[in-house]
């Protein structure tokens, strides 16, 4: 169950300061910088703009990082080729990677916005709390099934962790983190939208800013469906590479 | 033993200390060294052999100046390697071994060039140097090949070949035949005993009791961060007890026979153990007075005896000594 | 025999020889070096472009640093955790060549590849925006580029030896990027932040070699009170004693981590 789970490699979760940093510190750090920027740039609107959008795009290092990660850890410990030789079920295999992620995302976008609300002074009814909750749960799960989705490709790959690199600068840009989709390029709008991290930044705005019930379905249902394409596709990539990098050979490479 | 050891080590002990638990609260200390006395001369193939955990890579560390001893005098070369490691560093080699240690995404040549310049091998030898060790460790065909592509053994030689090229006068090695084929390990040990006769003096650590006993002048035995025995191996046989080794064995015996056998003169030890369905009794003996004919008549009521006697072997001295340290 | 001037300059075109080997053996990294300037360009631009084109130089030069942030200190501290990884740092260390040295060549490699971060933002808005950024002396500008690349090259020494001291280096590093950003006031001015952070932004050497950058590059621009040349002498200054605190930090941890013996440790 351990090694399904693999919780120790999945953001050393285990390990107090690792923690710290990850769900307290670096939410905290990426606001301020952005929160000041905006400040300059644009003044008290732009600021919660931000904020909101920071502190839910700082779940990129705790689901898409982590399983990442976790797929190198195990490759260069060599711990992979004797997973992949089990007679564990692929599913819980493959899926249970995402466990301790998405329990550690939910925490860092449930910090990143107690953060927004209570140092950045972003606007907040409690009565919303139930959509925003649905919201994170929904963003960290179709993150997570990102995250799994490019640890399917790291399988393959020497270094997932480029991978893991190359999204969290484009989520910066392409999911409306910092500035609204609509002001990109049309062709970038729409590669923004292939991204969770889009929809799930959108469902959590509107349920902040007490959007009604039908718009929220349907930002949940973009999130949702978002979530399950990405685990049918990181499934059909984990047994796809998993056959590839038997035949390359490239597991035992790192 | 010279006067001037080239390896000279006193007392060392080494406290390896970690903390543990969510808050790190759990303070754990672990005694791998407990007062380690050794010395190896200039020129000699010297052996440090013990159980896995017994504190052997530890203390080649210590000695190689990678870990500093926690208490106790440990010099090399006349050089303290607490205080004057930057000294010392030239004129010794390490090799680890392993799997690990080796730059995999360059070639073994490469991997060379990178650690002579380090090490300071002169400009106008480099190259012409690299080409020797390669050969000597017969990696020439493969040294512009990416190290990831090598297997566990050409990865050995090439730590091999690093250990040895900027010509060391003192070579510690870490189970330097550790994953490599019957051949190799046999070019290895004599890689090993042609850099001998070049001057250099070997320290090893091996769980191979026959290459130890082929190739060490000396061996010390470590068991639990103790130095258990050291001598050569003929001394390491009359520590134990005995140049000769019996070993009987029958379908159980009982108290009174193995007493007898015990008094037998030149017996110093009777150990016996379970051997599938049968017990074996393994003697050793001191002197050469005792004939086999004799513990046959003594043991004659037993149909199914088997007597064979042998040369005492390193093997054996070493788990007698092992042993009993454990007991 | 201790390491002479020759045989340390040795090692440092080794290891500088040995970074360049490494990253065209892996040259994956191309993709996250390339992308991470072009988005910190992009977002820089974007945020800014209604502020006006003053503070549209700003960001970017600010975005510029960010990126080569991310070349010459990750990567100068990245390869150091490399070594523990890979099991090289105790065969690095058993060599006479002192680590800082190694740490050295790495820099100037990670320097070099900086460079082009922080031209490929300065590109990167310049082609996508069809607005080249104004200059009045590139020879000036160039040469206080790669000033403010030396300012973070001696903060990434310091930080390098981080990862001699402890495996965890690597994420010690992640969650004090953004932190980082904030001190150096790279894309903001530093008097924004509170006025006790003000003393912790005056010791990072590319708050001042920024400021100065800025300088140059913007026409008008009323940085620190106290102007250009205090700017660069601030930086010298700040450079050299993070320069001389990595010396004396290299020798304390080498002999750090002699003692604790986790040099295999990842």
């Amino acid at each position: 169950m351990n090694a399904i789970f693999a919780p120790r490699t999945s953001l050393g979760f285990m390990r107090l300061d690792f923690v710290l940093g990850t769900v307290f510190i670096i939410p905290f750090t990426q606001m301020v910088f952005f929160a000041f920027v905006a400040g300059l740039s644009g003044g008290a609107a732009a600021v919660s703009f931000v904020v909101v959008g920071n502190a839910v795009a700082t779940v990129t290092y705790s689901s898409i990082f982590s399983v990442c990660q976790t797929t190198d850890s195990e490759k260069e410990a060599g711990t992979m080729e004797h997973l992949l030789v089990s007679p564990a079920n692929r599913f819980a295999l493959y899926f249970g990677r995402g466990v301790v992620p998405i329990l550690a995302s939910l925490a860092t976008v449930t910090v990143g916005l107690v953060y927004a609300v209570t140092i950045f002074h972003v606007p907040f009814n409690a009565a919303e709390s139930p959509a925003i909750a649905v919201s994170i749960v929904l963003t960290a799960v179709a993150m997570v099934g990102f995250g799994l989705l490019l640890g399917g490709v790291a399988l393959y790959l020497r270094t997932s962790i480029i991978l893991g690199n190359i999204f969290l600068f484009i989520g910066l840009l392409l999911s409306g983190v910092n500035f609204p989709l609509s002001s990109l390029p049309l062709p970038l709008q729409y590669l923004g939208d292939v991204f969770p991290l889009t929809w799930g930044l959108a469902a959590v705005r509107a349920s902040l800013a007490g959007a009604p019930l039908g718009t929220l379905l349907g930002l949940w249902l973009n999130v949702a469906v978002g979530a399950v394409a990405s685990l049918a596709l990181a499934m059909l990539l984990w047994k796809t590479f998993e056959r590839r990098a038997l035949a390359t050979g490239s597991i035992a490479r790192f | 033993m010279s006067a001037h050891p080239v390896i000279h080590t006193r007392d060392v002990r080494r406290v390896f200390e970690s903390r543990k638990g969510f808050f790190f609260n759990e303070l754990v200390r672990t005694e791998a060294l407990k007062g380690v006395d050794l010395d190896v001369d200039a020129g000699e193939i010297f052996g440090l052999l013990g159980p896995n955990g017994a504190g052997k890579t530890t203390f080649t560390k210590i000695v190689s100046t990678l870990l500093l001893p926690t208490s106790g005098t440990v010099e090399v070369l006349g050089f303290d390697v607490t205080k004057e490691a930057h000294k010392l560093r030239p004129r010794i080699g390490l090799v680890l071994g392993g799997e690990r240690g080796l730059y995999n995404r360059i070639s073994a040549r490469e991997n060379l060039r990178y650690f002579a310049d380090l090490f300071g091998v002169p400009m106008e030898r480099r190259d012409k140097r690299i080409e020797e060790v390669l050969e000597r460790v017969d990696l020439v065909e493969a040294a512009d090949r990416r190290v990831e592509e090598f297997s566990r053994g050409m990865k050995q030689k090439l730590h091999l070949a690093r250990g040895i090229l900027h010509g060391p006068e003192v070579l510690f090695l870490d189970e330097p035949t550790i994953g490599l084929d019957p051949k190799s390990a046999r070019e290895t040990r004599k890689l090993i005993r042609s850099l001998v006769a070049d001057g250099v003096t070997i320290f090893l650590t091996t769980h191979y009791m026959f290459e130890a006993e082929e190739l060490c002048q000396r061996i010390a035995v470590l068991s639990r961060g103790r130095v258990v025995a050291q001598d050569s191996v003929a001394g390491l046989r009359k520590l134990v007890g005995g140049d000769r080794t019996i070993e009987v064995e029958a379908y159980g015996f009982d108290d009174g026979e193995i007493q007898r056998l015990r008094a037998l003169p030149g017996v110093s030890r009777v150990v016996s153990e379970e051997y599938g369905p049968r017990l074996r009794l393994t003697m050793r003996v001191r002197t050469n007075e005792l004939e086999l004919a004799t513990i046959r008549t003594m043991l004659a009521n037993h149909p199914e005896l088997a007597l064979r006697e042998r040369r005492t072997s390193l093997e054996d001295i070493y788990l007698d000594l092992v042993e009993e340290e454990a007991s | 025999m201790a390491p002479n001037a020759y045989s340390r300059g040795r090692s440092l075109v080794a290891v500088l020889r040995l970074s360049v080997l490494t990253f065209l053996a892996d040259p994956q990294w191309l993709i996250p070096s390339l992308i991470a300037p072009v988005v910190f360009g992009l977002v820089a631009y974007e945020l800014f472009s209604g502020a006006g084109p003053f503070f549209v130089l700003y960001a970017i030069l600010g975005a510029g640093m960010m990126s080569m942030w991310g070349q010459t200190l990750y990567g100068s501290g990245w390869a150091t955790g490399a070594d523990r990884h890979l099991g090289t740092l105790e065969p690095t260390l058993s060599s006479p060549t002192p680590y800082l040295y190694v740490v050295g060549g790495r820099v100037i490699w990670n320097t070099v590849a900086g460079l082009f971060g922080g031209a490929i933002v300065f590109a990167v808005v310049a082609v996508t925006y069809g607005r080249p950024i104004p200059l009045s002396d590139p020879l000036d500008f160039v040469l206080m580029f790669l000033f403010v690349i030396v300012t973070l090259a001696s903060v990434g020494v310091v930080f390098a030896a981080a990862y001699v001291y402890t495996r965890y280096a690597g994420f010690i590093q992640n969650v004090g990027e953004f932190a980082f950003y904030v001190g150096t006031g790279c894309m903001f001015p530093v008097v924004l932040l509170p006025f006790w952070t003000n003393p912790i932004s005056l010791v990072l050497p590319p708050t001042w070699a920024l400021d100065a950058l800025r300088y140059l590059a913007i026409p008008g621009y009323q940085g620190f009170s106290w102007g250009f040349w205090w700017d660069i002498i601030g930086a010298v200054g700040t450079t050299l004693v993070y320069l001389v605190i990595a010396g004396t930090v290299f020798k304390s941890v080498e002999r750090h981590v002699l003692e604790v013996g986790d040099l295999n440790d990842w």
